[in-house]
């Protein structure tokens, strides 16, 4: 029995984080995560401002679902608001979201086939990416944050040159995509890296509370889009998924999602109703708990806002969370090699910029919990003393 | 001279990510692809402090960062340049703020060779600035006596 410590820094990991793999010989038989390295206190930085700044911090929470991030704060903003958006503007969203989401599954891929030196494809992946990037820079103004949801609507209209080259360029990624899926399936090595690697069963992902394409890949049939106003109403959305429950599994569930995001893009811009893409609407008080699918799975912003859209105190659930509690707890069990376990840990798509969210510091050794519980407790206190 | 030939020649370059959002890391991975090809100037991106030749530094350094990021520094092997990327290298961006908890910038951390402002800015960008500042001070580095 021996421990064998990865990162912070480490070629195998793009983000500091420090992983304690407890290894008999080449075979893993626990693991550990150590967090915390990027903590940047984005809740506190949030408090007590204007929902107008609040949306710029969330895009800077991460950069890889820039989109997913504000588009669920700014619809929860209009759900407290009671105020629905024009069609177009929900249907420009819908084209900004799925475009993030098809860029986020392809460098995710692509990670994943250079973790296994396999660069031919992870190489492909990334150059096929640059299409879509095209896409969303030429729509919004900058590759990587785009600042496209307001509160009533977004930013900027389609034009109808946009809308063709949108549908020029998934067009050739569509058919990339369809045979880089063939290659990854014919590929024997790549099969003996993925096939039956990194089990999860699907009573294990519902026990860990798995997210996403994660828990998509062990047959969980659940996507947070399904019960989306704007997917329900025009889009008839149906979730991919798959029962292999290995890393085949999860990547092919990224190339599978990307293709199903591309129809939905199609049929988005295909139907772009015409009309106005913003409109007035006011923020009263209040709080809600509103959650949407980012490329990684569920994302939950819990918060509370004050009078003329001031936010007083707000929690953010990433879906890394849940899924690099499954990896470690279920998926790195039993995996064969070490170098497998690098391979596993990758088919997460893990973002610890995403998961930095809390850090709790206490000297004096007090047992201590979450901010929510303590709210709660505190609320009850003082309700306490109102009655005395 | 030849030793100045080859060392502008073959860099290796490590990316350390010290907070921020990731973006300017992708648009660091994007410049893997084929539409940059980093490789075809000689450089190649390797993650490995110990046997890098140029760090590339992302984020806004948080606390648990300022001390790790000054003996990382100390453990790349000479010459060795710097070069910080995005807004919240160079000033902390977003996240600088009175309730932050970030130690930017990291030009007052460790000596930084190169910067290149934007959040993020494009791959391109980054290629110039790798390009035009890493060489030249690798190639002028001579050991103290
Ligand atoms: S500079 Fe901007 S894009 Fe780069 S890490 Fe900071 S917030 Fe993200």
């Amino acid at each position: 029995m021996s421990y064998l410590p990865f990162g912070p820094i480490h070629p195998a990991l793009k983000e500091p984080l420090r992983i304690k793999l407890k290894t008999e010989g080449e075979r893993v038989v626990d693991a550990e995560v150590d967090l915390g390295f990027i903590y940047r206190g984005a809740e506190q930085i949030a408090r007590g401002k204007p929902w107008q700044k609040v949306a710029y911090l969330t895009e800077r929470i991460c950069g890889i679902c820039s989109d997913a991030h504000p588009h669920t704060f700014i619809e929860g903003l209009e759900a407290i608001s009671d105020c629905v958006p024009p069609v177009r503007a929900q249907y420009s969203r819908v084209i900004m979201g799925e475009l993030n989401r098809i860029h986020s599954h392809l460098i995710a891929n692509a990670i994943w086939f250079l973790a296994v030196e396999h660069e031919t494809l992870g190489i492909y992946n990334l150059n096929i990416r640059e299409k879509v990037m095209d896409l969303l820079e030429m729509i919004s103004g900058n590759r990587v944050l785009y600042s496209w949801n307001l509160v009533g609507g977004v930013r900027m209209d389609f034009k109808e040159s946009h809308l063709k080259k949108i549908l020029e360029n998934l067009k050739e990624v569509e058919s990339e995509v369809y045979r880089y899926r063939k290659m990854f399936k014919s590929d024997a090595l790549l099969g003996l890296r993925s096939h039956d690697v990194g089990k999860m069963s699907k009573e294990d992902a519902i026990d860990v509370r798995a997210v996403g394409p994660v828990a998509r890949g062990s047959g969980v049939k659940f996507d947070w889009r399904t019960k989306h106003p704007t997917y329900v109403d025009y889009f008839d959305f149906q979730p991919v998924w798959r029962d292999e429950c290995d890393n085949y599994a999860r990547v092919m569930m990224r190339f599978d999602e990307v293709l199903d995001s591309i129809k939905i893009i199609r049929r988005a811009v295909e139907e772009l109703p015409d009309g106005p893409i913003r409109k007035e609407c006011e923020i009263p008080r209040g709080s809600i708990d509103y959650r949407y699918e980012a490329p990684r799975g569920e994302l939950a912003y819990i918060f509370e806002t004050a009078q003329h859209g001031i936010i007083n105190d707000i929690t953010i659930r990433t879906p890394t969370i849940p899924n690099l509690e499954a990896c470690v707890k279920h998926m790195f069990r039993d995996s064969p090699t070490i170098a497998d376990a690098v391979a596993i840990y990758q088919t997460i798509d893990p973002c610890i910029a995403c998961t930095e969210r809390v850090v709790i510091v206490d000297e004096k050794g007090n047992e201590n919990d979450f901010r929510g519980m303590q709210n709660v407790l505190k609320e009850l206190k003082a309700l306490k003393n109102k009655k005395k | 001279m030849i030793r100045d030939f080859i060392r502008r020649r073959s860099i290796n370059l490590g990316l350390v990510m010290t907070g921020g959002c990731n973006g300017c890391d992708i648009e660091i991975v994007a410049l893997l692809s084929q539409r940059y090809d980093l490789e075809q100037y000689g450089i190649f991106y390797h993650n490995n402090p110990r046997e890098c030749d140029a760090l590339l530094v992302t984020g806004t350094v948080a606390k648990q960062w300022q001390e790790k990021l000054v003996e990382l520094y100390n453990k790349v092997p000479e010459p060795k340049a710097v070069v910080a990327i995005g807004a919240c290298a160079l000033s902390g961006g977003i996240f600088q703020q009175e309730t932050g908890k970030v130690a930017a910038p990291v030009r007052e951390i460790i000596p930084v060779d190169a910067e290149v402002p934007g959040c993020p800015p494009r791959p391109a960008e980054i290629a110039i600035a790798v390009l035009k500042h890493v060489p030249p001070a690798l190639a002028s580095y001579r050991r103290k006596s």
